[in-house]
Formats: structure tokens, C-alpha cells, sequence
């Protein structure tokens, strides 16, 4: 090619700065915190004695039966997140006018432009013993007297879903609006059923929008200590809380570093694993999707 | 970087420290005019060094709880004695040390509102400014049960600001009988409430509830103590709680979330007054011993404006006004003679902010000793104990 | 979509076809009804007249009134709104060219920089607080570049983190696999590289630039715990205010607040969307041109 083309990454330029500066300065500080000590009680981090004992410190069982709790609110989560918003992503993409889909993206957000407590607020209304749903499905002769949802595992996953889903819906709208629809016609045309484009021409076309909203909702959820626990109660505990608790209430820094590098490391594998596991079980649509591609081209 | 090793010192000396933070102050509120427009805001902030005729500096800035003083006593101050006011907030005592410690002494803010046992530690690490007792006459005021307490024995640095202790509330139609102790609270825990059970998310106040109950120095570093409350709190109470909620008094009392509930007196108070059916709430004071915790006036070193500063905790000591900010907030202020005047207000369920001498012979004061890294190791076991 | 019924599709095949049609119209309507529940009850208990937000006493409108008298609570707002502008125009920024950098000129530089934005997405924010604030008054006071004393200036750089690598990703996944003929061609015709990113590639990325600026927004109004740290005097913003309010137990101009909150921004973003709408329909029209 001798056209005239920018050098190759001159775009991300600008991003690749910011965050070495604003993120990767001061967060390999942490990484350095994590072997050091902490030397007395009013004071939150030393180094000038370095070891990796704080490690050998933060591999505790509690670390590990937190994590674990983690990784099942993360997963389940996650889950619901992409179930639930998969339909409501492609019924905005492809169904709606093309003229009322900004207003519905932005309506998607509009619920988030409240304080995330305030938010909380309302669903404990609603969801309260004796609130709003428990005097409906009384009132329907659904249940009989109060409703026990909240502090449950069931709460732990509405107060996530709810909090997490626009960072799946915008990814996937993204995604399905840029299959277009004469792809998909073109598909039936060919005499593809339905079911047959969704599968081997919606979604392997939609796949990196898919996998954005799916590493956007579980790896920032998985660091997460707050949205759990607000509707949840004590079933909601994650593992960031135990890094939280050392940077703030115990104010051992060192300890607080170590352990969010383990939390880093361990959600790391976690997602690596899930994505491993996923492209073993989506190999036949990879096959089709190379095949798509080949056609349109 | 400067963090490392120097820990928590401020680098800059007082006087300059001073001066960077005025300036700082300046060029903020000459961003915010220009960003505003407002050419006439920009005349009226472009000389911040004015001091008013009183003698006073014209600005001051409150670094404290969200929404913890009665506005009609902020805006009263700015119009009685001129300067104006700047509130900011905080929502744990640690995030307020860090970030004094973090701008080395150039925060900007004047007015600080640490909790008791932070303040030896903001003293050792130069946080704190002493107070001019002469520029607050007020003081006399107080009454001086609530002067004079362990972690600032002289008020060199602090007055108490409000005050509060510990209890718990519980559900007279789940559990029938009477509950009068922490042992008693336990008891039903594990019984008639297992699975309804609240307890405060602070480390502190979780042991401390074992150490009451046993008759144990709640400041205790003695490894069996710690393991005792370990192994009670840990393997026997953690499974029968539902929540970690350090202001129930907001949801899960006038919500009917739990039916046992560890809560401070103010947060109870504001909980049974809202709920639909107040009267099958029961409040007990935690017993046979309890805490007494207490947010002080303090003042930043640092602070830019120590002479507003002064002016203010002296202005909010007058007694009309601590009885204004115990109607708002709902705790008392630790000022002599107010329990008569809240009375005469017609102020209802007094016997959750005012308590006896004999009461308050039973509430202790925390410290932050060597013990808190087990404490906040039992704090993360008991919730990884009670998420499983 | 129902025109494809025109198209000589077996009889057989049009009844299931309108039935998933119906299913996925109801089903968006259910999520937006949940979406919105709790906003609801927040609209109606912004009038509760009683000391509680969380307790109703009765309907007035003392909330409204009493969020008007402290200026902390208007302050702290117009802090957070600053804040979440500033900081989503950045990211988006900084994100879109990124994004199209990934998108138009892969490389092994794809993958570091990719890991990159991993890194930034999972650090827990109680990580990027603590090591954020000394490094801002490092930069502020130590190097003297003053800009970073500004409270809202910290607080833009706080929230803009995971904001960028939002943006960066949404952007990606639009134009990865988008075919670039249109860039080659308009290219080809000697069209700088500028005119090119201009014409082109922008107006096929854009549904994903205005997601990915809405999804920063509405992030950074909600940041807490990173604001909480780097916040100065005078810069509370909305979320730290509320958080810290829970001491005394939150009362309904919290609510009213949020209402009034929530209808200023919709009123901005309404005109927003306006002005912009022509973009997007003429982006979704070259990209349906593309692909077929």
C-alpha cells in the first residue's frame, strides 16, 4: 500500500499517556507498597526492609472463602447481565426506527443519573418485608403476609444486575447495530432460518461486542465491594472489601497493596479461564463465522 | 516519591504550608468565577486576604460528616459574624486522615470533625491545630463530663461536637422476652432472631460488643482476649447475621429488615420515630458496659482561616445554637443544662439522647492500639463466615 | 423489520417469526420497567414530607425547600455535573482515537495496550484512590504544576480512568470487522489522512462514541470512592456528600435533589441529542451502505 497512512498507534497516543501517567505511575507505587511493612500503628507503610511476606500474610483461608464468593456473585452476575440484556440489545438494534434509538440508549442511562444509595433506596421501598412488591403479590394472593427477599442470594444478584446492566446493554446494542439488517436478510434469503442467523450471522458478527460487555461488566464487578452488599446484606461480601479494609480501617498499606495484587491476579486467571472454556465450547461457530466473512468479502 | 518512608509528615513548614493553601484557595474560587462568568463574583473574591472589620478572615471551610449541622446555624454564623462558609464531606475518619496527611498540610481545609481515638495520631502526625481556648469563651458552656476525655485529656485540640453510644433495638412480636445485655443480644442471636441479626460494620464496635459482655478491657491487647472474641464471634455469632449496617436506624428499623439490630442511640431514635408501628420496638443501652463515642471541633493545621475557625466553634457553642444542632442531628452535644431545654422544646424519646451519671459511668472510650489489625481481621472472618 | 414479510418467505415461517417479534418487544418493555422501578419511588418519596427519606410521613414539598437552603448539598451537585462533563469529553476523546487506533492499525502494540486497559478496568478503585491522591499533590505541589491542585481537575482525572478504557473498547468492537473500503477508498482518492478520519471513520464509529460518552457520564457522576480521596476544599462532589450524609440519617431532599438532578441533565442531553441526531442517522446509513 503507498497511500499516505498515519503511523500505525499515532491515534492512541494521546490514551497511552494518560494512563501511564494517571494510572500506571501511581498504581506500580501500590505494587512497590505490597513489599514493604507496616512499622507502627499510626503509620500506614514502610520500605526500607523488603520481602514478600505480606503475600504469605494475605494467602489466608478468608482470602480464599471471600474469593470464592466472589467468583460466584461475578459469575452469576455477569450471567444474568448478558441473558437479560442480549434480547433488550437486539430488540433496540434491530426492531426500533433508527430515529428513537439514541432517545432509548439514553433512557437506558437515565436511571443511573441518580446517586447509586439513592438508587438502593428505592429498591429497598419496593422490596421491603412489607413495601410495594410484598402489598402487590398480597395483594395478587401470591404470598401471605411479608416478602424475605432482601439480604438473600436473590437480592446480592438484583442489586448487581440492575447496577451492572447498561455496561452490558450499550456494548451489545453497539454490536447487533452494526449487523446490519440486510446481512440478515441477505442470510434468510439464502434460505437460512431464523435460528440459523441469529447463530451463524448475528451473533459471530455481534462476538467482540459480546465479549466487551461481558469483561466490562464481571472484571470491574470482581473488584467491586459496595454493590453487592447494599441489597444483599452479609451474603454480598467480596473479596475487594478485605483490600478496603486494610488500606482504610486498619491502615496497613503494605498488607492492603499485597492483597489487591493477588485480588488482580486471581481475577485475571478467572476471566482467562472463562474465556478459555468459552472459545473450546464456541469452536463450530468460529468455523462459520470465518465462512460469513469469506462471503462478504 | 515523597510518600515513601517520610509516611505521614507534613514537608512544608506551618507558615508556608499557610500560605500555599490561601493560594490555592484563591486560584479555586478565580476558576470557579471564571467558569461561572461572573465578573462581579471575580471582584468580590480577587482579594481573599481581606479580613472583615471584626477582625475575622471572610471565608472559612468545613471538612466534616455529610449534613451534620443544623443550616439554620450555618447560615446564622455567615450572617451574624460575616465569614463565609465552605462544607465539605467525608464518610469515614480514615479517608479524612488521609487526606490531610496526603496534601501535607495545605488541604485548605480550617474546621476538621475527627472521631476520639483518631485524634492522638492526628496529633503525633501534626494534623492538628491547638486550640486558643481564650478565642472560645464558650467552653464554659460545657458540661464537663464530655471535657476532658482519654485521647485529649487537656482539649487541646478538640471539643466535643456530639456524642453517642451504643445499644441495640429489637422486634417485641419475634422476640417475646426480655433482653437486657449484650449476653442477652447474643442469646437471641443465636436463637429466636438467628438470621435477623444486624450488627455494626465497624471492627471496633463488633469485639467490642464480646468485651462488654465479658467484662473485658474493650482496649484489651492481650492475645486470649482477642482469641476469645475471635472464636466467639467468628464460629459462633457470624453465621446468624444478615447484615453489616453501621445506620440501620435509616432502613432496617422503620423497614422491619431485622429483628435484632446493634445500633448507635441517635440512629435508633430517628429509626423508631419513623416506623409505622414504634411502640413494638424496643431500645436498649448496651450493658453491663458500652462505648462512648464522640466527633469533635477540631482544627487543621494548616488551616487558613484559624481566626473564622475559632469564631465558629465558639458561635456553635452558645447554647441556642447546640440545642438547634441536637434537634437536627439528633445527638447530644455535650453542652450543661441542655437536656432541660430540649425538654422545654418539647423534644420526644429524650431517654435515647440524654443518659444518667450512672450511665455514662458504664461507657468507655476506644483507643487505636496494636490490637486493631486482629480486630480487623476477625471484622473480614466473620464476614467471609457470614457470606458463606 | 415486520416488512420481511414481503420478502417470499414459506407461510409456515411467518407465525413463530412474529411471536419472537412480540416476545422481544415485551421483553424490552420489562426491562425498562425495572430499569426505572426504583426511580420511581425516588420521584414519588421526593415529596415525603416527613424527617426520613426512606419513611413516608405524608406528601409536601418541604425536600425541594430544604435542598435550596443548603448550599452544600446545590454545591456538591454542580460540582459532580462539571465533573462527569469534563471527564466524559475527555474519555471519549482520549477513547475514540484509541479506539480507532485498535480498530485501523492492529499490531503487537494491540495486545500491551489492550492488556493496559485490563489493568485499568480491574484495579479496585479503593487501589486508584490511595495511590492517586499522593501522586496528584506530588505533581501539584513537588513539580509545582499547579493545575493539579484544582479540585475539579482531580476529580476529572479520577473518573476519566476507567471512562477511557470504556470508550476504547466500545469503539473497537464498532469498527473490528467493519470492512474499511470507504477509508481505502477516500484514501485512494487522496484524501488526507485527517479528511479521511473526519469524513469516514468518525461517522461510521459514532453510535459507539455518543454510547460510550453517555456510559462515562453517567459513570463519573457515580464515582465515589476515588473522588472521596481526591477531592480539595470546596470540590465535594454529589456521591461523597450523599455517602457521608448517611450519619445522620438521610432525609428526602436527598430525593428531591436527585429528581431535580435528573431532570437537568435529561434537559441538557435532550438538546444534545437533538443536535446530534442528524450525525447518527447519516453514520447508521453509511454503515448499512458499507455492509451491504
Amino acid at each position: 500500500m503507498s497511500r499516505l497512512r498515519l503511523p500505525r498507534p499515532i491515534l492512541a497516543f494521546p490514551a497511552i499517556g494518560w494512563l501511564l501517567i494517571f494510572f500506571v505511575a501511581p498504581v506500580l507505587l501500590v505494587l512497590w507498597f505490597s513489599f514493604g511493612y507496616k512499622p507502627g500503628v499510626f503509620q500506614t507503610h514502610a520500605n526500607d526492609k523488603l520481602s514478600f511476606d505480606r503475600y504469605a500474610e494475605a494467602l489466608n483461608p478468608t482470602f480464599f472463602t471471600t474469593f470464592w464468593n466472589t467468583l460466584w456473585v461475578g459469575v452469576a452476575g455477569t450471567l444474568l447481565c448478558l441473558i437479560i440484556a442480549f434480547p433488550v440489545a437486539y430488540w433496540m438494534a434491530a426492531k426500533i426506527p433508527s430515529r428513537y434509538r439514541g432517545l432509548l440508549i439514553a433512557l437506558v442511562m437515565v436511571p443511573y443519573w441518580t446517586n447509586f444509595l439513592v438508587r438502593t433506596i428505592g429498591w429497598q421501598i419496593i422490596l421491603a418485608p412489607h413495601g410495594w412488591l410484598s402489598a402487590a403479590l398480597n395483594w395478587l394472593g401470591l404470598i401471605d403476609g411479608s416478602l424475605d427477599i432482601l439480604y438473600t442470594r436473590s437480592a446480592v444478584l438484583l442489586g448487581v444486575v440492575y447496577n451492572y446492566l447498561p455496561l452490558m446493554i450499550l456494548p451489545l446494542y453497539v454490536a447487533f447495530d452494526r449487523v446490519s439488517q440486510d446481512m440478515r436478510e441477505a442470510s434468510k434469503d439464502l434460505g437460512a432460518g431464523r435460528i440459523a442467523t441469529l447463530l451463524r450471522v448475528t451473533i459471530p458478527l455481534a462476538m467482540p461486542g459480546i465479549i466487551v460487555g461481558t469483561l466490562l461488566v464481571y472484571i470491574p464487578l470482581m473488584g467491586d465491594y459496595i454493590t453487592a452488599t447494599v441489597l444483599g446484606g452479609a451474603k454480598g461480601n467480596m473479596a475487594g472489601v478485605l483490600v478496603a479494609s486494610q488500606f482504610q480501617t486498619a491502615q496497613n498499606w503494605a498488607l492492603g497493596s499485597a492483597m489487591a495484587v493477588l485480588l488482580i491476579l486471581l481475577i485475571l486467571v478467572s476471566a482467562a479461564l472463562a474465556g478459555l472454556i468459552i472459545w473450546l465450547l464456541l469452536l463450530p461457530f468460529n468455523r462459520s463465522r470465518r465462512l460469513v466473512i469469506g462471503v462478504a468479502k | 516519591m515523597p510518600t515513601e518512608n517520610s509516611h505521614i509528615k507534613i514537608l512544608a513548614s506551618a507558615p508556608a504550608a499557610r500560605i500555599i493553601a490561601r493560594e490555592l484557595n484563591r486560584r479555586r474560587f478565580l476558576g470557579f468565577a471564571a467558569a461561572a462568568g461572573g465578573a462581579a463574583f471575580l471582584a468580590a473574591c480577587s482579594s481573599p486576604e481581606s479580613t472583615l472589620s471584626n477582625g475575622l478572615e471572610s471565608q472559612l471551610s468545613m471538612y466534616s460528616w455529610g449534613d451534620y449541622d443544623a443550616p439554620e446555624v450555618l447560615t446564622a454564623f455567615t450572617k451574624d459574624l460575616g465569614p463565609k462558609l465552605t462544607v465539605d464531606s467525608f464518610g469515614s475518619n480514615e479517608e479524612m486522615i488521609s487526606k490531610l496527611v496526603g496534601t501535607k498540610g495545605t488541604s485548605g481545609y480550617d474546621i476538621v470533625v475527627p472521631t476520639g481515638p483518631y485524634i492522638p495520631q492526628m496529633v503525633e502526625n501534626n494534623l492538628l491545630m491547638k486550640l486558643d481556648h481564650r478565642q472560645i469563651p464558650n467552653l464554659k458552656y460545657m458540661d464537663p463530663a464530655f471535657l476532658g476525655r482519654d485521647w485529649d485529656p487537656t482539649n487541646a485540640y478538640s471539643i466535643c461536637k456530639a456524642w453517642g453510644t451504643t445499644g441495640f433495638v429489637y422486634d417485641k412480636t419475634v422476640i417475646t422476652r426480655d433482653l437486657f445485655t449484650w449476653n442477652d443480644f447474643f442469646d437471641a442471636a443465636m436463637n429466636e432472631a438467628s438470621g435477623s441479626v444486624s450488627i455494626l460494620d465497624d471492627p471496633g464496635e463488633i469485639t467490642g460488643m464480646f468485651y462488654w459482655a465479658n467484662g473485658i478491657d474493650w482496649n484489651t491487647t492481650k492475645k486470649e482476649d482477642i482469641d476469645a472474641a475471635e472464636d466467639f464471634l467468628v464460629n459462633k455469632l457470624a453465621p446468624h447475621v444478615a447484615a453489616f449496617n453501621s445506620y440501620p436506624g435509616s432502613d432496617a428499623v422503620p423497614q422491619d429488615l431485622q429483628a435484632l439490630i446493634q445500633i448507635w442511640n441517635g440512629d435508633a431514635r430517628l429509626g423508631i420515630s419513623e416506623s409505622d408501628d414504634p411502640d413494638k420496638w424496643v431500645w436498649r443501652l448496651g450493658a453491663p458496659t458500652t462505648e462512648l463515642w464522640m466527633d469533635n471541633w477540631s482544627i487543621a493545621e494548616g488551616a487558613p482561616h484559624p481566626k473564622a475557625a475559632h469564631a465558629f466553634i465558639n458561635y456553635v457553642l452558645e447554647p441556642a445554637n447546640s440545642l438547634a444542632e441536637l434537634d437536627y442531628i439528633g445527638y447530644h452535644t455535650g453542652a450543661i443544662d441542655i437536656e432541660q431545654k430540649a425538654k422545654d422544646e418539647g423534644l420526644e424519646m429524650l431517654d435515647m439522647v440524654f443518659f444518667t451519671p450512672d450511665q455514662i459511668a458504664t461507657m468507655k472510650d476506644a483507643e487505636v492500639n496494636e490490637a486493631q489489625e486482629r480486630t480487623v481481621d476477625i471484622w473480614n472472618k466473620m464476614k467471609a463466615a457470614a457470606g458463606a | 423489520m415486520t416488512s420481511s414479510g414481503a420478502i417470499a418467505a414459506p407461510r409456515k415461517n411467518r407465525k413463530p417469526l412474529n411471536l419472537v417479534e412480540a416476545g422481544l418487544g415485551v421483553w424490552g418493555v420489562i426491562v425498562f420497567i425495572f430499569l426505572f422501578a426504583p426511580i420511581v419511588v425516588i420521584f414519588i418519596y421526593s415529596f415525603n414530607s416527613g424527617r426520613l427519606l426512606t419513611s413516608w410521613d405524608g406528601f409536601g414539598f418541604q425536600g425541594y425547600e430544604a435542598m435550596i437552603a443548603k448550599p452544600a448539598v446545590t454545591s456538591s451537585v454542580w460540582v459532580s455535573l462539571r465533573a462527569g462533563v469534563l471527564s466524559s469529553v475527555l474519555a471519549t476523546l482520549l477513547g475514540t482515537l484509541a479506539g480507532v487506533a485498535m480498530a485501523r492499525r492492529p499490531g503487537k502494540w494491540v495486545i500491551w495496550f489492550s492488556a493496559l486497559l485490563l489493568f485499568v478496568a480491574i484495579t479496585p478503585e479503593i487501589v486508584d484512590a490511595v495511590s492517586l491522591l499522593p501522586w496528584l499533590v506530588f505533581l501539584g505541589q513537588d513539580l509545582g504544576l499547579g493545575i493539579f491542585n484544582d479540585g475539579i481537575v482531580r476529580l476529572v482525572v479520577g473518573q476519566s480512568l476507567f471512562s477511557t478504557a470504556v470508550v476504547t473498547y466500545i469503539v473497537r468492537s464498532r469498527l473490528v470487522g467493519l470492512n474499511e473500503n470507504l477509508e481505502e477508498a477516500s484514501a485512494d482518492l487522496y484524501a488526507s489522512p485527517t479528511k479521511t478520519f473526519w469524513k469516514i471513520t468518525l461517522p461510521l464509529a459514532m453510535p459507539a462514541v455518543l454510547a460510550g460518552a453517555l456510559l462515562s457520564f453517567t459513570l463519573g457522576l457515580d464515582n465515589t470512592i476515588v473522588a472521596s480521596f481526591v477531592q480539595v476544599s470546596g470540590t465535594t462532589p454529589w456521591p461523597v456528600y450523599v455517602l457521608s450524609a448517611v450519619r445522620s440519617g438521610l432525609r428526602p431532599d436527598i430525593a428531591s435533589m436527585s429528581v431535580v438532578m435528573l431532570v437537568l441533565t435529561l434537559g441538557a442531553i435532550g438538546l444534545v441529542v437533538v443536535v446530534l441526531k442528524k450525525a447518527g442517522d447519516s453514520a447508521t446509513q453509511i454503515a448499512r451502505t458499507l455492509a451491504g
